[in-house]
């Protein structure tokens, strides 16, 4: 069980951080499909961040001593660092469908064409080869907190929770679940979201109160990519041991529709990326999955073929959306350039 | 300011678009194969060139991947596996012999991906390879046994480039030699180290899926030793066995949560056998606190969870090799006629583990030379069947996971 929920969240954070910027921008009235441009930006950045930083003094004294706090800190400048740079990344794009006004479908899918090319590009500028990777040793021995982290002896029993929630984990899952949680009241529960989400319904009416749609647009923008930059990093962090190779494995492509999926709302994006983390993680490993602790792996010995197994989060993805579309509700002045003339 | 932004905003996106097209100028760079006229401003490709007859031939790693020479053209060419380059396995081992050998033989060299990357097409492999040759290659080393039918078309275009086949067979060419190992042996004494050492649950991930010949005979060898150490030692061993996610020998997280996965369940060491795999078994073991056994080359560098590593002198093969091709005498004695595959294995000094990083401790130095010497002596004979699934023993429980 432990392990069940701790790979279900290493799957699902990304995608909830992922699908929460999708929500900033959807609900300010711009699409952004560039999530996994920006995601592969995010990435490559903070992997880059690690990798260089790695050859410094303090870091390298703090991997050897087990100085876990510095170590700590390094992961948390290299979210922050990629939150920056994708928040740039995407400033293209609210620049060209604000003020240029261009079709958001098209300015997206160029920032997904252009995202990987580049970063490709400059990985092989940078490193000579396919795979930008740590200098040195992994990312579960550089920023994972384990027991041994804290000096604690592997033997000791913490309990479920402390098990679950503490032994085995990065940071940067929690630090995402909270800036999940902040940015959802944010969006709900303040007058600057009211107005964000105003945008994304009824521009010309907010207009005529007083609220500038443009500068309303561009910061839903700006944070949907700074999420979509960190969400990147944390996944290649947490699920693909801090490498960038310009692939995210389409997760900004399946944070888009776990956000469709939780109808544009931080309450069932979460859930719906829970689902989704629950599934893709029995898939990959359901032969070692031992749910009521009884030492019994069910899941393979009722001899259903493995196939099945890999093709359940997709399955499910679409069985659920087929039943829940109907009451999906996009953001009405989603994908509309705001014109003030037409007001 | 708006204007300078959108000047700006427009510069920047014109710049990407050149990105989007320089990686194929960097994987096949495209130079004309008019080798009179030294090419001017080339100097600096890669930004740390350097001519190899500077380079002092210490290690394979001070040696740059990328050179320039001074007429444009390469002798010695290295046509890559899927997978990357620098993969810290296959390719870079192979590579480094190819360096080591150039650097030794002030010879210019060059390396090519193919196009396409882990998806690279026969086609790919051949137009990476006449590129090669038409960049002046004497001789091209080939990694991989994907490369047959690119190579078979190449071999026969150029009849007067050599050709190395790594991981092959003979062609019945004599411009191709073909190159294999008894990667069995090694992954028996790998197998054997680690039960030995007390490990009662293994792992063993390939790559390949089953189909890749060597990783095959790596993986048969490893349950053959690990039986041949559990019957010694009367104790049952439980193994999971596994070709899923490897594919095309590269790290993803499905395969870093099934390695996980197997650690969480009592698994306590994995023998990550396919190249850039690594990389998601050693980011499990250590996460879980288990341990893995490297493939190719000494894999102890890259993590603290590496107990050991079965090694095969992928390197050393293609420096023979290369000095082989040296002369045409020489070249017609190491391949004969061209019908016979060269197989190197523990009778070579060609397969075994690293002894250098030693560290385990159930095991020790001398009972390894002892085993190896029995191997080369024929006491000890380990099948090199093509075996995907190997099946059960006494002492062995296999469970292959699909």
């Amino acid at each position: 069980m432990t392990f069940l929920i701790q790979q279900t969240l290493l799957y699902a954070v990304p995608l909830m951080i992922v699908a929460l910027a999708g929500v900033f921008a959807e609900r300010s009235g711009i699409i952004n499909l560039a999530l996994e441009g920006i995601m592969i930006f995010g990435a490559f950045i903070g992997v880059l961040f690690v990798h260089s930083m790695q050859n410094l003094e303090v870091f390298t004294t703090a991997a050897r001593e087990g100085d876990w706090l510095t170590l700590q800190g390094l992961e948390l400048l290299a979210m922050v660092v990629a939150a920056i740079m994708g928040a740039i990344f995407s400033l293209l794009l609210s620049f060209a469908s604000i003020n240029l006004r261009a079709d958001q479908t098209i300015g997206g899918t160029a920032l997904n064409l252009l995202a990987p090319a580049l970063v490709l590009f400059l990985i092989r500028v940078l490193a000579n080869q396919n795979t930008l990777q740590m200098q040195t040793g992994d990312a579960a021995s550089w920023f994972m907190i384990k027991k041994s982290t804290f000096g604690v002896k592997k033997s000791v029993d913490w309990g479920f929770f402390g098990e679950t929630f503490l032994n085995k984990v990065y940071i940067a899952t929690y630090i995402c679940i909270i800036i999940f949680i902040v940015l959802a009241i944010i969006l709900y529960k303040t007058k600057f979201g009211l107005r964000l989400r105003s945008c994304g319904e009824n521009p010309q009416a907010a207009d005529s109160l007083g609220i500038n749609v443009y500068k309303m647009r561009y910061i839903g923008t700006t944070i949907s990519g700074a999420l979509a930059g960190m969400g990147g990093f944390v996944y290649s962090l947490t699920t693909a041991n801090c490498t960038a190779n310009g692939d995210v494995a389409g997760f900004g492509f399946l944070a888009l529709a776990v956000m469709i999926f939780g109808n544009w709302k931080p309450l069932n994006i979460a859930g719906a990326s829970l689902l989704f983390g629950l599934f893709k993680c029995i898939a990959a490993a359901y032969s070692s999955i031992d749910i009521n602790g009884d030492g019994v792996y069910w899941l393979a010995e009722i001899g259903i073929s493995s196939h099945l197994y890999r093709m359940l989060p997709y399955l499910v993805t679409l069985v659920v959306l087929a039943f829940t579309s109907k009451k999906s509700r996009a953001p009405k002045a989603e994908g509309i350039p705001y014109d003030k003339g037409s007001r | 300011m708006k204007k300078i932004l959108a000047f700006l905003l427009a510069a920047l996106m014109v710049v990407g678009l050149f990105a989007g097209c320089a990686p194929a100028d960097n994987d096949d760079t495209t130079k004309a194969p008019d080798s009179t006229t030294a090419p001017e401003g080339e100097t600096t490709q890669g930004g740390d060139s350097t001519e190899p007859t500077e380079t002092p031939a210490l290690s394979a790693d001070d040696i740059p991947d990328e050179m320039t020479s001074e007429d444009g053209k390469y002798q010695i060419a290295f046509v890559t596996d899927v997978g990357q380059l620098k993969d810290k396995s296959f390719n870079q081992g192979t590579f480094d012999g190819v360096k080591l050998y150039a650097a030794e033989a002030g010879k210019s060299y060059k390396y090519y991906q193919p196009a396409g990357g882990n998806e690279a097409t026969d086609d790919d492999r051949y137009d990476a390879m006449k590129l090669a040759a038409d960049n002046g290659a004497e001789v091209v080393v080939c990694a991989g046994f994907m490369q047959e039918k690119a190579l078979a078309k190449a071999a026969e275009e150029f009849p007067d480039v050599k050709f190395v086949f790594i991981d092959g067979w003979a062609m019945g060419r004599t411009n191709v030699a073909g190159i294999n190992f008894q990667e069995e042996q090694c992954g028996y004494l790998a197998g054997y180290a680690a039960v030995k050492e007390g490990y009662t649950k293994l792992g063993f991930s390939g790559g390949g899926g089953g189909t890749n010949a060597a990783c095959n005979r790596y993986g048969y060898g490893f349950v053959q030793g690990v039986d041949a150490a559990a019957k010694e030692l009367g104790v049952k061993v439980e193994m999971n066995y596994s070709w899923l996610y490897g594919s095309n020998f590269s790290a993803s997280n499905e395969l870093q949560t099934m390695a996980a996965g197997w650690y969480q369940t009592g698994t306590e060491v994995i023998f990550a056998c396919g190249g850039a795999m690594f990389q998601s078994i050693s980011a499990a073991a250590s996460a879980e606190d288990g341990a893995v056994i490297g493939v190719d080359v000494d894999q102890s560098y890259e993590s603290p969870a590496v107990i050991t590593s079965a090694m095969k002198g992928i390197g050393e093969a293609a420096m023979q090799a290369l000095k082989a091709a040296e002369t045409e005498e020489s070249w017609n004695a190491f391949i004969g006629d061209g019908t016979t595959s060269i197989t190197l294995g523990a009778k070579d000094n060609a397969v075994g583990l690293p002894t250098a990083t030693w560290s385990l401790e159930g095991w020790s130095v001398e009972e390894y030379e002892a085993m190896l010497a029995d191997i080369v002596a024929g006491k000890i004979t380990i099948d090199n069947a093509d075996v995907p699934e190997p099946a059960s023993t006494e002492n062995v429980t296999v469970n292959i996971v699909k």
